[in-house]
Parts: C-alpha cells; structure tokens; sequence
C-alpha cells in the first residue's frame, strides 16, 4: 500500500494523486452526466436514461424511506455521496489509481462535510435556537455525551469507509504479491461488493445521522411546547 | 496514512463542485423529466378519469335510455296486444259472421237439396201412384164398370149447372149430332138413356151416334162439335196424369 504522493504543487497547494484522482472523478462524473442528460426523452427513454432515472428515484425512496416529504432536499447531497463514494471505492480496481476513500484525508473530509450538513439541515428545518436546544435534551447533564457523540461517529465514519477501502487494497496487493497474478481476481470481485457496500453504508449513515438531527430537534420543540402547554391545561382544568 | 489538511481542504472542493456538478447536470435533469412523465401520468391519469366519468355517465344515460326504451316497448307491446286482441275479436266476428252466413247458405242448399229429393220422390211417388192406378184401373175396366160409368155420366149430366149447360148449347150451336163413344159396346137401353138425357139437358134437335174405342179402358166420350164430355177411365186417367203432381 503506497501513501498518496504529492503530484505538484500549487503555489502552497500540495496536489497530491488523491486530488488529482478526485478530479478525474469529477471530470469522468460530470462529463457523464452531461452526455447521459443533454438529451432525456419523457415518452420514451433509453437505456442509460432508465438507468439513471432508477438509480435517482432509489434515491429519492431511501431518503424518503427515512424522511417522508425532505426527498428534495436532501436528494443533492446524499446522492452525491452515494456516487461519489461509490466511484471512487470502484477507482482502487483501475491499475495504477488508488481510491481516493483509501485516503484519510478524503474520508475525513467526507465525514466533515457529513457533520456540518448535520447541523445545516437540523437548523434549516427550525431554528438555531430551537436546533441548539435539544442539546440540553432531555437533560442539560447530557451536553457533554451529545457532543462527544458528534465528534466520535464524525471519526468513526472517516476512519470506517478508510479502513475498509485502505484494507481491501491492502489485502489484493499482499495476495497478489503472495500468490502470484491472477489469484487476486476473487479479491478484487470482492473489492466491488465491498466498494458498493461501504458505499451504501457511509451514505445511509450520513442520511441516518441528518434525519436523526432533524428529527431530534422537532422532537424536543414538540417536548417544549407540550410543556409549555401544561399548565395552561392546569389552569384552565382549575 | 495521515491527515493531510489540503487534501482535506481540496477534497472538501472536489466534493461541493461534485455537488453542483451533479445538481446541475444530473439530478435536476433527470428529476424534472420524471416530474414531468409523473404530470403527463397523473394527466393521463386525469384524463382517465374524466373518461370514466364520462363513461359513467353515458352508461347511466345509456341505462335511462334503455328503461325508457324498455317502457316504450313494454307500452308499444301493450298496443300492439290490444290492437291484436281487437283485431282477432274482429277477425272472430267477421268469421262468425262468414260462419253464420256460410252455415245459413249450407242450410238453404241442404233445405234446396231436400226439397228437390222431395219433390223428386214425390214426382216418384206420383208417377208410381199414376202408374199403379192406370195399371189398377186397366185391370178393373169391364162391361159393369162400364155400366156404371154410363149412370154416373147419366147422373153427372142431369145434375150439370144451367150455365155449363149453356156454355156447351153456345159451343155446340148446332154442329152436326153428337157422338157418344164407349169402350164396350153398349146396350140398346144404355143408348136410350144416354141418347134422352143428351137431347133433354141440351136440347138436341138431332140423332145421336155411337162408337166403340177401346183406349178408352171403360166409360164413354161425349163429343159436341169442338168440345168433348168425357166419362171414361182413359179420360180420368189422362186427367189425373195431368194434374199438378203432388210434389209441387
């Protein structure tokens, strides 16, 4: 397993083949889509049209699978991280390119991006004050416990997809350097489950932990207002 | 393996542009061509439902139009059975009616027919009864019935109206003398009597004159001129066969 190695710099911009693989990705990904979307038919759609169209709606039914009625907006991102930590697991069987996902760094941008749309959405669909609040929920003993809570699935989903894709590599090359040419063949089918695998589950947790931010803070403006509700029950009932 | 902060930096880039990229390219394109086959379905869809409305309501037009049908046809069937029952009771009349003449016509033909057989088996009767008699009277005739004829004409003479008497004396006017003709010869007293009660019931001047004719069966014949007094059983006989028969 070879570290990602500084390609060229970029005034104080290190360009490492991490980056520079993303880039391909981003090129190979919008290029595609262009070309698969510049001419999309209603009546009657072809094949990559089909494909595409089902990839996006199985999309949009797991977000709303999850968050009935927030498909739209949260479609952009979780299906982007979908693809793209999908493509890039996939990059690691192309000769010569590394997964991008194999690299800390790129992982840990992820999961950072994934923290941050945590609290973007959860303050979007209230308030700041509202979202900030159920931090104190049930208890404000539990502050500590909730943000140390962020901060630990924020790692482990960085250091999850990193290991296994880092791994995976690992383990084809040492078969590879152990057996001899064509006995990683089995590795690498399994490199593409697992590639589609981490995938699958990176995304479903950045989709999990969204919801769960806001759901978390309906759920304690719903505690609030009950609350604040029950004693003008009392003083009515009295 | 570590932590390179402009990776990081760079990778956090790559992935919002990725974000843009495929929202722009990707998922807008493709998310409003599905909302728009999902408009064009839920049109389909609406336009589905318009037609079954319409449907519906063609169906229960064509329901309310059927029963009105069937209330036409059952009224026009009810008609049409009055109008079949009056024309039968019609057709049953003018039947009866033909019948009743038909049976009237048989009746008058049967009635027809019947009387011609009776007439004709009354001529029958007639006939037979003429013959019998002609055939009785035939085998009767003798001198006595001869005789007896001779007084009856006698008789018969003496006791003729004075109008016939005058009608005979006008017809005779003295034409030649009288002829008496019998079947059997007869005696000279028969003749005595017969030429006396001749010239004294029509007074006449003249002799009077005897012959014998054997068709005459029995009895005697008169004859004054043109006219003839005839007392013989030819004479009745010839009398009786032409009288009207009894069949008319």
């Amino acid at each position: 397993m070879e570290a990602a190695h500084i390609v060229f710099q970029l005034g104080f911009l290190q360009i490492t083949s991490t980056v520079i693989t993303t880039w391909g990705i981003l090129l190979l990904l919008g290029v595609g889509s262009w070309l698969a979307t510049r001419s999309l038919s209603v009546a009657s759609p072809g094949l990559v049209q089909t494909a595409l169209e089902g990839a996006v709606q199985s999309i949009e039914a797991a977000i709303e699978g999850v968050l009935p009625g927030r498909s739209a907006l949260l479609l952009p991102f979780v299906g982007t991280l979908w693809i793209f930590v999908a493509v890039a697991n996939l990059t690691g069987l192309v000769p010569e390119l590394h997964a991008p996902t194999g690299d800390l760094s790129t992982t840990a941008a992820l999961a950072f991006l994934v923290f941050l749309s945590v609290h973007w959405f959860g303050i979007c669909s209230s308030s700041l004050k509202t979202y900030l609040h159920h931090y104190l929920t049930p208890s404000p003993v539990l502050l500590p416990f909730h943000l140390l809570g962020e901060l630990s699935r924020t790692l482990a989903l960085a250091v999850r997809l990193f290991g296994n894709i880092m791994s995976l590599e690992m383990a084809a090359l040492l078969v590879l350097l152990v057996a001899g040419l064509l006995v990683p063949v089995p590795i690498l089918m399994l490199h593409i489950i697992e590639a589609l695998v981490q995938a699958y589950i990176f995304g479903t947790l950045a989709l999990i932990y969204i919801a769960g931010g806001m759901q978390s803070q309906e759920a304690s403006h719903a505690s609030d207002t009950r609350s604040s509700n029950a004693p003008d029950k009392k003083g009515s009932s009295t | 393996m570590g932590l390179d902060w402009t990776t990081f930096l760079l990778e956090i880039v790559n992935f919002l542009a990725l974000l843009w990229i495929l929202k722009r390219f990707l998922y807008q394109p493709v998310l409003a061509t599905l909302a728009e086959r999902r408009a064009g379905i839920a049109r389909t869809l609406g336009e589905a439902s318009d037609k079954e409305a319409r449907a519906t309501t063609l169906q229960s037009q064509f329901e309310s139009r059927l029963a009105d049908w069937e209330q036409e046809k059952a009224a026009a069937r009810s008609a049409f059975d009055a109008e079949m029952a009056a024309e039968r009771v019609r057709q049953l009349d003018l039947l009866s009616h033909d019948l009743a003449a038909e049976r009237d016509r048989g009746a008058a033909v049967e009635a027809h027919a019947r009387e011609t057989l009776r007439r004709e088996l009354a001529a029958q009767a007639d006939k037979e009864a003429r013959q019998f008699a002609s055939a009785l009277l035939t085998r009767l005739a003798c001198p006595e019935l001869e005789a007896r004829l001779v007084d009856v004409f006698i008789e018969e003479l003496a006791g003729l109206p004075d109008a016939r008497l005058a009608t005979l004396k006008a017809a005779h006017n003295g034409h030649g003398p009288a002829v008496v003709t019998s079947a059997y010869p007869l005696s000279d007293a028969q003749r005595e009597r017969i030429a006396s009660t001749i010239g004294a019931r029509l007074e006449l001047p003249g002799r009077v004159e005897f012959g014998l004719d054997a068709s005459l069966l029995a009895g005697l014949r008169v004859s004054l001129g043109a006219w003839q007094l005839d007392c013989s059983l030819a004479g009745e006989l010839g009398v009786f066969a032409e009288a009207p028969s009894f069949a008319n």
